[in-house]
Order: structure tokens, then sequence, then C-alpha cells
């Protein structure tokens, strides 16, 4: 039984020889501080959705898993401000918000499991965040386990601070390899009264029209992609009837007659260009759509699959996803395809790579190289066990990388957590 | 004679950059909030290459180093307590880049925040963080302090807009970070370090679409408390404007004999408030505002009619510390921060313990954020008045961490209030911080002093050299 949760909990090749779940930050900071005395190895766990996000660690004794970190600590609607545990879901902070007709647009993929820690520790940063900000941007303080067993808190729960350093960022997208996250504090903002999803299947050479006309409205949606492949496994259970065709998806919020405008906008937009027919979902089902579409940057296809994601300009988006998808021109003959989604607003573009069981290594590692140099900046999101291997999950290290090392020294000198999960081998 | 230091600098750099006669140091030994000692140089670079070449220097010789905007601050953030190198970044003030497609810019730190807004405007963009000191603060002063304004309730901070960093370490080397880089987030860390993790020689922002329609109004209440509690109900009803701002009737008298805007004199405070974007959601942003403040007592509810009249109220409000500084022989201007919630028992306690001390107080603040602005009023040449300041500015920041809040919303803790930092964090906290601070300046050359206890942990809001220098 503990076995087999233990093996459940493997990255890469290790398997932890201990599961801990430490009842609140204390036990936790006293877990960390004993590893540390031990000369052991410790990974944070959240929910594991974005667990590919990091490489594996190349040593690993105990995994310490946040689900028993799920308190309320302050929440207080009229402030718009939240403090939680670190190990709260998002589909039970989501809940729990949506009572008070309050919203803490994350957006990251399958939020019934999906951790607050774990999203801020990988850095996420979802497709609405050129309105919302990114989760570095909605939170306002944390606290967090160090490998010494101290507990320090950064910010607090007003929504403007500058009271000594803004550590809260260092932590977001450090990837467990700092301290551990235990409790996180967040600005809510107001839900908007109307939300609609707008899908529209086009041409693919109505590409250039579609992305001038969208790009030119005066009440922009808050979230605009254009994907190519990446259809819902329902849509195409069999991997024949996945529609090639290029889509684009919008997503509006904001009060009635602002999101009734914009629609009518989108839709001449669209009409424009030669668009003819858009779905559009309203109330639940337009946040239950996004939320498909979330759940589709990580989720794995075909036999061999990993998906990156490339930060860069907004303007040139389009044009790196179109250099993604014919990065690896042999692809086709040996069955590797590349499936992008381009964020006209954010300028990432996600990459997914697909491929036979039985494609070799060396020619998987080629296909990640150049999907990687074409889509910019990119960062591993998900992957089949297969690939990890292959594919790095941070590529090109930053020119501040001693910094970095330095940090990562001060904070844990022995070195305790996460061994090798993040970039430059830290 | 010229110290050993500064013939170096001067050898290095010539006499155009480097500054060394006493009288040409004296204009970098205070900024707005306290007056210190003279640096033994400073230098006025060009470019990122000149301040390297002089932070190496004096990093050699043992000099601490202070960088420095316009030097309006307001905790000592910019004062050289230890004398050393001030970097002075008067030269340093262009606009590098600028992309409109992804509205995005690239600028030198001594850029003054509004001259980057005045200069994009054409293209119905606009940088969105607006210290009311904008008009001659800059950008890197806006860095090292995550200055905020009327308008970062609904836009943010500076730390919101900052997208990269290039800065110069202890060793001199050039750095570039940026938010999309993999890594920590040493972008994050940099803006609001004041000046004590590295010299940030360019910084990229990111830049907004102008909304397509803005409405500022203005109600008038009886009193201070009874306006906050109309801004506690607008944040607890779930509508967050682009601004919510209270001045008290002592404000507004003093903006209005100067500024002549249009604020209801005779009120005991006025609430200003801004909406921002499409025409449709003005509208019934300013009916749902409008109908609020009525239920909490609002006395009289006032939309500008053109631009012009929402200037004269946005600079009037900007204004008002400038306004006071007309009337009052000094004054010590607070900033503290408390969940919105609490403010209109936060205000209540600020006019007790102004009572208490027998001060005038004035308040004007970024009441939608809950960010606390009291204005202590004094006579520097009266010791007691001084005394009265001090303890008077200490109580108010016990009483905001007392209601769940902190001592700084956007000015920083500089040299006023490291002391006060421990009522705020723990040890364990600040020892957390500690450790960035070991990474990127562990000889402690930059900007000592500042931020960080000195180890009394009194707790006590620091009377500086000169209290209430801030006159201007
Ligand atoms: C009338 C008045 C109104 C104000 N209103 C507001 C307001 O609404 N909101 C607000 O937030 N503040 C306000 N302030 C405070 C002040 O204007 C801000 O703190 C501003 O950000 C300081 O900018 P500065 O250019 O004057 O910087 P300085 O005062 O010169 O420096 C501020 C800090 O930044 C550091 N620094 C400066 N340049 C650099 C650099 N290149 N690299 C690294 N560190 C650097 C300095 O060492 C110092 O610690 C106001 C001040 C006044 C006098």
């Amino acid at each position: 039984m503990i076995a087999k949760r233990n093996d459940a909990l493997r990255l890469g090749t290790l398997s932890p020889a201990r599961v801990l779940e430490p009842a609140d930050g204390v036990e936790l900071a006293a877990a960390l501080a004993a590893a540390a005395a031990a000369g052991e190895s410790v990974v944070l766990h959240g929910g594991g959705t974005l667990q590919h996000s990091a490489n594996p660690p190349v040593r690993y004794d105990s995994a310490v898993l946040t689900t028993r970190l799920v308190a309320v600590h302050e929440y207080e609607p009229r402030d718009l401000t939240i403090g939680i545990g670190a190990g709260m879901t998002l589909a039970t902070l989501r809940r729990m918000l949506a009572e008070h007709h309050q919203v803490l647009p994350l957006d990251a993929p399958f939020p019934a499991r999906a951790t607050i820690g774990g999203t801020l520790a990988s850095g996420w940063a979802g497709p609405r965040r050129a309105t919302y900000g990114r989760s570095r941007d909605l939170l306002i303080g944390a606290t967090v386990a160090l490998t010494d067993g101290t507990l320090a808190v950064c910010g607090g729960m007003v929504v403007k601070n500058v009271t000594g350093y803004d550590l809260g960022k260092l932590y977001v997208g450090s990837q467990g390899t700092l301290g551990a996250i235990v409790r996180a504090n967040f600005k809510v903002l107001p839900a908007p009264p109307e939300q609609r999803l707008a899908i529209s299947t086009f041409e693919d050479d109505n590409r250039e029209r579609v992305v001038a006309h969208v790009g030119g409205m005066t009440v922009p949606p808050v979230a605009l992609l254009i994907r190519d492949g990446f259809l819902a496994l329902r849509d195409a259970p069999r991997p024949e009837d996945i529609d090639f065709r290029p889509q684009i998806v919008a997503l509006f919020e904001g009060s009635e007659s602002t999101v009734d405008r914009a629609m009518r906008e989108y839709r001449s937009a669209l009409g424009a260009a030669g668009v003819a027919e858009t779905r559009i979902l309203t109330g639940a089902a337009a946040s239950n759509g996004f939320q498909d579409v979330l759940d589709e940057y990580v989720a794995l296809a075909g036999a061999v699959s990993f998906t990156l994601l490339g930060r860069g300009l907004p303007a040139d988006a389009p044009l790196r996803s179109e250099r993604a998808r014919t990065a690896f021109p042999s692809g086709g003959e040996r069955g590797v395809s590349v499936e992008t989604i381009a964020n006209l607003l954010t300028g990432d573009v996600v990459a997914r790579v697909r491929a036979p069981a039985a494609l070799d290594a060396q020619t998987l590692a080629a296909a990640g190289a150049a999907v990687r140099s074409a889509i910019g900046r990119a960062q591993l999101i998900a992957a089949h066990d297969a690939a990890v291997p292959h594919v790095d999950a941070w590529g090109e290290t930053p020119s501040t990388i001693a910094t970095m090392r330095a940090l990562k020294e001060r904070f844990d000198p022995q070195n305790v957590l996460a061994p090798g999960r993040f970039v430059g081998a830290i | 004679m010229l110290s050993s230091f500064a013939s170096r600098l001067l050898d290095a750099l010539g006499p155009d950059v480097v500054r060394a006669a006493p009288e040409d140091l004296a204009v970098y030994a205070f900024d707005a909030y306290s007056e210190d000692k003279l640096p033994s140089a400073a230098i006025v670079p060009h470019d990122a290459r000149e301040v390297a070449i002089a932070v190496r220097i004096a990093r050699e010789c043992g000099e601490p180093i202070v960088p420095r905007g316009a030097g309006t601050g307001l905790c000592g953030g910019a004062v050289p307590s230890r004398g050393g190198l001030v970097i002075s970044f008067a030269r340093m003030n262009r606009i590098v880049e600028l992309d409109v497609r992804n509205r995005r810019a690239r600028v030198q730190p001594g850029l003054i925040n509004l001259d980057l807004s005045a200069a994009i405007a054409g293209a119905g963009i606009f940088y969105a963080p607006d210290p009311s000191s904008q008009k001659i603060s800059t950008i890197g002063g806006n860095v090292g302090t995550n200055a905020g304004g009327p308008h970062c309730l609904s836009y943010g901070t500076t730390t919101n807009h900052v997208l990269g960093i290039e800065y110069v370490d202890g060793n001199g080397a050039l750095h570039h970070t940026s938010i999309d880089d993999s890594g920590y987030d040493l972008t994050g860390l940099l803006v609001g370090s004041e000046g004590t993790l590295g010299i940030v020689t360019e910084v990229d922002v990111r830049l907004m679409k102008l909304p397509e329609a803005v409405r500022v109004c203005v109600a008038a209440f009886t009193d201070v408390e009874s306006a906050s509690e109309a801004v506690s109900a607008i944040i607890g009803a779930g509508i967050v404007p682009t601004a919510l701002e209270i001045m008290d009737a002592l404000i507004t008298r003093a903006v209005e004999a100067h500024y002549h805007a249009g604020y209801p004199e005779n009120a005991g405070a006025v609430l200003l408030v801004e909406i921002a974007g499409t025409h449709d959601d003005a509208a019934a942003g300013e009916a749902a505002l409008a109908a609020i403040a009525r239920e909490h007592g609002a006395l009289s509810w006032r939309a500008a009619r053109d631009q012009r009249e929402r200037d004269a109220l946005w600079a009037a409000r900007k204004g008002a510390a400038g306004a006071i500084g007309r009337i009052a022989p000094n004054y010590y201007i607070q900033d503290a921060c408390v969940p919105r919630t609490r403010l209109p028992e936060v205000m209540h306690a600020i006019d007790a313990i102004a009572r208490d001390h027998k001060l005038p107080v004035g308040n004007v603040f970024h009441a939608g954020d809950g960010n606390l602005h009291p204005l202590l009023i004094f006579d520097r040449r009266e010791r007691r008045q001084v005394e009265a300041v001090v303890a008077a500015g200490t109580e108010i920041l016990r009483t905001c961490i007392a209601m769940g809040g902190t001592i700084s919303g956007e000015h920083g803790i500089g040299y006023e209030k490291r002391e006060t930092l421990s009522l705020v964090f723990s040890p364990d906290d600040l020892a957390a911080m500690g450790r960035v601070r070991d990474v990127f300046d562990p000889m402690r050359a930059f900007n000592p002093d500042k931020i960080f206890p000195s180890g009394a942990m009194c707790g006590e809001v620091k009377t500086p050299a000169a209290l209430g220098t801030a006159t201007a």
C-alpha cells in the first residue's frame, strides 16, 4: 500500500523512501530541518498537475505532501483578500470565493487536483494574465518553511505593501527549491457578471486576416488564443478524427452591456476575416469551456508527447507558433506532429509534440530542440514519462544564473529541496 | 583637498561626470524626508558603463553607494547616511525603446514618471503607476520604492508594471533580468528593494491602453469616518473603480485655496472617485458608486464635466502635500496600510492619537487600497512638537499593525522606519530577507542603514536630523 503510493510519487526514475504529510507549517518546517540534519532530500508535492514543469530530482529521499495544509487562515470577503493553506485545491478555493461572487484568476489546469502551493511554485501564469496579472501579481503575502526549520513571513493581508523585500515573488516560480510555501495570501477580484466563450474554426488561408481583424478591437477579450490542434480528446477520440483546422478562442468578461458590445465587434471582425461560424458558450458553459481549454495545455496525447510553453512578444506569437509547427520538417514521415496554442494577448506559445512510441530518443530530443528554438524562452509544462529524459524542462540558462545559484545556496545550503529540479541544475 | 576616492573617480570618469566639491554635493545630502551627511563624491553618469566603473572604484575604496532618483522619497531612502558615493540618474532620462504594438518600453531610470506617459499618450497608451510626485519623481526611484499612486487601486503598483531590469551588481557587473526568463524572479526582488540590492540602469515597463471613457466624481461627506465607511462599502460590494481617494477638511481647504479645482470647501471630507472603462461601464459604475455614497451619508455628488475639470481635480489632489506645505510650518507625512474594512476605525484612531498629542492632522489618502497618509502638522523649532510627531507617528503605525495592516503601503522603509520594521516581522522573517541581501550585497555597500533594523530593535520611528523638511 505504502510502496504503491510512493511509486505514484515517482519523479523520473526515483521514488521516495518516505512520504510525509505534515499537519501544519510548523511540522513542515521541522520535517525540512530534520531532512537537512540527516543530509536527506525532500520534494514538495501539490496535486501533481504540473510536476513535469521541472526536471526530475537527482536525489529524492522524502516526498512531502501539502494535503493537510488546507486551512482558511483569513477570509474577509469585504476586504477582497484571502489567506489560505498551500495545499488547498484551486477548485475548493474557487467554490469558496464563488459564494461571495469573487474569483482568483490563476487559470491553472485541472483545478480539482491543482493546489495553491503547486500553482505558485511552478510559476504558472495563465492566459488571462494580460488582464488580471500573474500569480505573482495577485499574491500579497506568504509564509514559507525553510530548511533551517524556521517559518518566514513576507507581505501581509493588505493590497499595497512596501514593507521589506517582496520575497513572495522569489518563491513564486521557485519550484520548491528555496522553501516550502505553507500559506499564501491573495487579493481577490469581484467576479465578472458576464462571461462568454467564443470558439470559431477557420481555414488556414484566412489566418492573417483573422489575426489582423481581431487585433484592432476596441473592447478586447480577456483571453484570445489561436489553436492548431489541441482539441479536447473527447472531440476526437481517434487520431484520424482530429480536425487540424485552426481555431480561434476568445473569452469575454465584464458587464453584460460591455460583453454584448465586445461580442458584436468580435463577430463582425471575424465576419470581415471570412470566418462564418462561431460557437458561443455562456454562463457556466463558458467557464467550463475555458477550463477545458486550460486543461488541454497539459493534457498528454498519443503514445508519447511533451508540451513546451514559450514566452515572447504578443505581436509575433502567431509567427512563433507557425515556426513551431514547421520546426521539424521530417516530422510528418516519422509520425511526429506539433500542435500549438498562440496567445495573442500575452505572447505565450504552447507547443505539444506528439510522437509514436517507437521514435528514437535522438529524434525526440531534436524535435524538442527545434520547437524550443521556434517559440522563444520555453519551459516544459507536460510530458509522458518516456519523453522526460530527452527534453530538459528549462532549456536556455538565464544570464543571471550565478545570482540564482547563490540564492539557492543561501536559502538551502545543504541542497535539501528538490535537488536538480530547477534551471541550471539547481 | 580631494579624497583619494574622489580623485580616482575623477581620473576614471572626468569632471563632467564626477562632483566632489562640498558646494556641489549639498544637493545630494537630503531627500524629501530628511537631511544627512554630505557624500564624499557624486556622479551623474551618462550610461550604465560609467555606473559600473564608479561601483568598482567605490568597492575598491570601501565606500558605500547610494543610488538617487529625484530625491522625492519620503523615508530617507536616498540619503547618504554614511557618506560615500551618490549616483544621480539626472542624465539617464531617455526612453530607449518604445514598442507600441506590444505595449512596452525600455527606459532609463532617470526618466521622470510623467514624461513617459506624456511621450506616449499620442499612441493611446500610458504608464499606469502614478505617484502624486509623478511630475518630478523618476522611474528608477519608483522602482526603488515600488511606488504606488491613486490609480494603483485597479492597475496595481510599480512592481506589476515592470517586466525586466538591467542592473549593476556590487562587483560592477551588468545584468539583465526579465519576468519571462526561467529561474528565480530577480525582477520582482529588485522592485521595492530601495537601492539595497543593486543599481538599476534600465527598466522594461508594461504600458496600458488608455480607457475609452473616464469619469471623475467628487462626493462631499460630513467627516472622514463616513467617507471611509463609503469606501469600505464600495469595496465590500465588489466594486473596484480606478481610484478612490479621500481628503479631509483641512486638506481640501488647503488644496482649494491654491488650485480652485472645484472641491466642496465646506465638506468635512471629500471622496474623489475615478471610473474608467467603456462608456456604458463608466456610466453604470458612476450610478452604482453614487448610490453607495449616498447610502453612507454623501451630502453631494458631482461629476467633472470635461477633461479640463477632471485634470483640475487630479492636479489639486496630487498637489495636496505641496498645498499643505504652503500653510503649515512643517509637516510629517506618514504612510501605512490597513485592510479596507478597518478604514473607519483606523481614521477614528488616528484622529484620537493626533488629539492626544495636540497635533493638527490632515488626511489625504488612497482610501480604496486602505493606504493611509496622515499628515502631522508641527513647527520644528518647537522641541515638544517634534517629539510629539515622532511619538504620534509610531502610535499610528502600531495601531495599523494591530488592525492587521502594515507600516508602509508605498513610500518604503528607508532610514525612517527601519527600526519599526521589527514590529511587523519576526527575526526569522527578517533573516529570510537578509539572505537575499547577502547574495546581492554581501558587503552591505548598497544603501547602508536602509530597510533593515540596526539591531537596536527599539521599534521607534527614527528621528531624523531635520524632521519634516518636506515642506516643498
Ligand atoms: C509631494 C510628494 C508626493 C508623493 N506621492 C507619492 C505617491 O502618491 N505614491 C508613492 O508611492 N510615493 C509618493 N511620494 C514619494 C516618492 O515620490 C516616491 O517614493 C518616489 O518613488 C521616489 O522617486 P525619486 O525619483 O524621487 O527617488 P529617490 O527619492 O531619489 O529614491 C527613492 C529610493 O529609490 C532608490 N533608487 C533611486 N534610483 C535608483 C536606481 N536607479 N537603482 C536603484 N535604486 C534606486 C533610492 O536609493 C531610494 O532608496 C511622494 C513624494 C512627495 C514629495
